[in-house]
């Protein structure tokens, strides 16, 4: 038995006689653990148009959207991604995304930002033109990386950075053609009275299309949205195989 | 000045009270923060009186005991140490439904869907988003209280803010803003404060209806517009966000939407309990029930419909247990600040503001003492403050309510990073604490100042039958 063990045994009584407030916690859910090979094998498999009920579900309008519209702009959005980064690699003569980032006078840089909680940051668009790619969850990939099984799975051609650098280089794409590109112009009517009424875009299609964005820039053969799981594994691996569920529940697939 | 031994346990009693200030802005427990002044609140007045005056005594009967007087030293230990906490019994069992009702409202989705509807009205628009869900957050809170309840909304509400390019810190500050103004009318809430002013049989027209109609609405309305106001000022300022990060779902945000008509359930008790003072209990239990049966909670078979109304009010007796021991040895504080005042009265009554202009003066500059559980505020040092300040001038109870329930609400619950629900905010969305105080001290500025100054306004005045005792 040594000091350690005592200290924290004796802690929960030291806390009530002199410690610190308890402060309450958030509870997580609870998920079945789920080997991170295996969960990425069934996930590299989903095509780009079955993630939109994922896509949608983080979209603060989903409730008022039905199927059909769903598929319909997933249908859009991801055309509109691919077609953006055609006419830029066209335009810059690269598929790099630091050069991209770089030729389109992007602010980018790479902060160690670890993370704590459930909800884990990958990078951060700042309008109008800077770029924040949160180093933490990236060197943890890069470590899962090095195992063969991963690595087999996501193919050679993944790097984490500049794939996730390319999804966030769409944002800045979407501001900048903010009058003409898709992801933007579409709108949908929240409520109307009279002549007053309020129209609204939707998020979630340019989360789609920077993902296609991405892939295309990447020349991955799966979608970007696999790394919310991959990203997540080396924090939490129940809350990654707690998304993997979310995701394949969502795409109608068994998990 | 007379430096006989009354004054100098006087000046030892200060220092405690500094040393208690000290304690709870350290962060230390305060329950035992408090059962320890209480001992030496106990024993330094009472101890005392063995060495003090005979004019010092015959001036403050309080002091009196023993033989001849028809007070016993037992006689008085009873009312600190068992009366006063028995007392405040009675509140405590609105605390416990209240908490059930909270955990009823999450548990059905109503709350939830409360949230998504409205940010449907406001969509991609921060500024109407933001004011539409601080109005509906305030609502809900008049209602729901405790770490749980609040933890359950903020999941929801603050990743819809970030979802809106809001940034994180602009989006905690407003969250949190709003939940503060809630608390204002709600029931529960009040009758904790209350009871530090006053016995819960005491002063029975002091109800949260006539507080509601007096200032509490002002109160609210005051917090409500000002974070608003300063969320679109700061959002102005700031550059949009657009971050990809992923997250596990909440079994809140993915919750199914509850009936529509059912939304209107969380303001219920209040609404009952202010038009026509129905009871707080009463009107949770009436709301709960609804909501309960109205979302489809109660289709299974009795014996598991009892166990569901079991589990919920076992989850929200659990949200609010930290609070419960500090706020039943509060009642003891309360009633040993009554021996402790005369001695305080030698020391700092020269000072101590009489006038209702001065107090709100003084209180409004130093609400940053309201920060850090310190000696404005009544959950933390604050309980101390008033001890003294309540015994050593005459002021209406309504009045010193209004005084306190400002550093309580707006600093301490809506602005400080000591209030147990902040603290989980700011884990959560992974603000630095520097950052969300640069955004909520001048909120706290803001409204306090207002809100001191309906006090004035509405809370003065009243005659003794409004005092305390």
């Amino acid at each position: 038995m040594d000091w350690q063990y005592i200290r924290q045994k004796l802690r929960p009584i030291a806390d009530g006689l002199f410690g610190k407030q308890r402060i309450s916690r958030y509870e997580k859910p609870h998920y079945k653990v789920r080997e991170l090979d295996y969960m990425l094998a069934k996930l590299v498999k989903i095509p780009a148009l079955e993630w939109r009920n994922y896509a949608f579900s983080r979209e603060i309008l989903n409730g008022k959207f039905n199927d059909s519209q769903r598929l319909e702009w997933a249908r859009k959005s991801i055309e509109c991604g691919t077609l953006y980064a055609n006419k830029l690699i066209q335009e810059y003569n690269t598929s790099d995304s630091d050069e991209l980032a770089r030729a389109l006078g992007l602010k980018v840089s790479y902060p160690q930002y670890p993370e704590k909680t459930d909800r884990v940051l990958f990078a951060d668009f700042v309008m109008p033109d800077k770029i924040n790619i949160f180093m933490d969850a990236i060197y943890r990939a890069e470590r899962l990386l090095q195992k063969h099984a991963i690595k087999r799975v996501l193919t050679g051609k993944l790097n984490p950075a500049k794939l996730i650098l390319a999804h966030e280089i769409f944002h800045f794409i979407e501001d900048k053609y903010k009058q003409e590109i898709f992801t933007k112009t579409e709108k949908i009517r929240l409520w109307s009275l009279g002549f007053l009424h309020n129209d609204s875009g939707i998020y979630a299609l340019g989360e789609i299309a920077a993902m296609s964005f991405a892939e295309k820039l990447c020349d991955l053969p799966y979608s970007p949205y696999v790394m919310d799981v991959f990203l997540v594994y080396d924090y939490s691996p129940e809350d990654a195989s707690g998304l993997y569920e979310e995701i394949m529940t969502l795409t109608g697939l068994e998990p | 000045m007379n430096f006989g031994v009354d004054f100098i346990i006087g000046s030892i009693l200060l220092l405690t009270f500094f040393a208690l200030a000290w304690y709870c802005i350290k962060g230390y427990n305060l329950m035992i923060g408090f059962l320890v002044i209480t001992i030496l609140w106990t024993v330094l007045p009472l101890g005392g009186t063995m060495f003090v005056s005979e004019a010092f005594l015959k001036a403050n009967p309080v002091l009196l005991f023993g033989e001849g007087t028809g007070t016993t030293l037992v006689s008085i230990l009873n009312r600190i140490y068992q009366s006063a906490p028995e007392g405040w019994g009675t509140t405590l069992v609105n605390v416990c439904w209240g908490a059930w009702f909270g955990r009823v409202l999450m548990d059905t989705g109503i709350a939830s869907t409360l949230i998504r509807k409205t940010v449907e009205l406001g969509g991609d628009k921060p500024v109407v988003t933001i004011s539409l869900l601080n109005l509906v957050t305030a609502l809900i809170f008049t209602s729901m209280t405790g770490a749980g309840p609040v933890i359950a909304i903020g999941v929801i509400v603050l990743p819809i803010l970030m979802s809106l390019g809001v940034p994180k810190a602009i989006a905690m500050f407003t969250f949190m803003g709003s939940v503060a103004a809630g608390i204002y009318l709600n029931p529960v809430n009040f009758a904790q404060y209350r009871a530090f002013f006053i016995k819960p049989s005491e002063m029975p027209d002091f109800t949260l209806g006539w507080y509601a109609n007096h200032w509490g609405y002002a109160a609210l309305i005051i917090m409500l517009v000002v974070t608003t106001l300063l969320a679109m000022l700061y959002l102005n300022r700031s550059k949009s966000h657009r971050q990809w990060a992923a997250q596990t779902r909440t079994p809140q945000a993915s919750q199914k939407d509850a009936p529509i008509y059912t939304l209107i359930l969380p303001v219920v008790p209040v609404i009952l309990n202010i038009a026509f003072n129905f009871s707080v209990i009463g009107g949770f239990i009436i709301a709960g029930f609804a909501a309960l049966f109205l979302c489809g909670r109660m289709s299974g078979t009795f014996r598991e419909n009892c166990q569901l109304v079991n589990k919920l009010y076992y989850e929200g007796v659990v949200d609010t247990a930290p609070l419960v021991g500090f706020l039943l040895t509060l009642p003891m504080f309360n009633e040993v600040a009554k021996y402790a005042s005369p001695y305080f009265n030698v020391v700092v009554g020269g000072i101590m503001p009489t006038s209702e202009l001065v107090v709100c003066a003084v209180f409004a500059a130093l609400l940053f003492m309201g920060l850090f559980r310190g000696p404005m505020t009544l959950v933390g040092c604050g309980a101390a403050t008033l001890g003294v300040l309540s015994n050593v001038a005459k002021f209406s109870v309504p009045f010193l309510y209004g005084v306190f329930a400002i550093p309580t609400i707006t600093v301490n619950i809506g602005c400080c990073i000591t209030q147990s629900w902040v603290a989980w905010g700011l884990a959560y969305t992974k603000v630095e604490s520097r950052d969300f105080l640069k955004l909520s001290i001048p909120n706290a500025y803001a409204t306090g100042i207002l809100q001191y100054a309906a006090v004035y306004l509405f809370l003065t005045g009243f005659g003794a039958a409004w005092m305390v005792g």
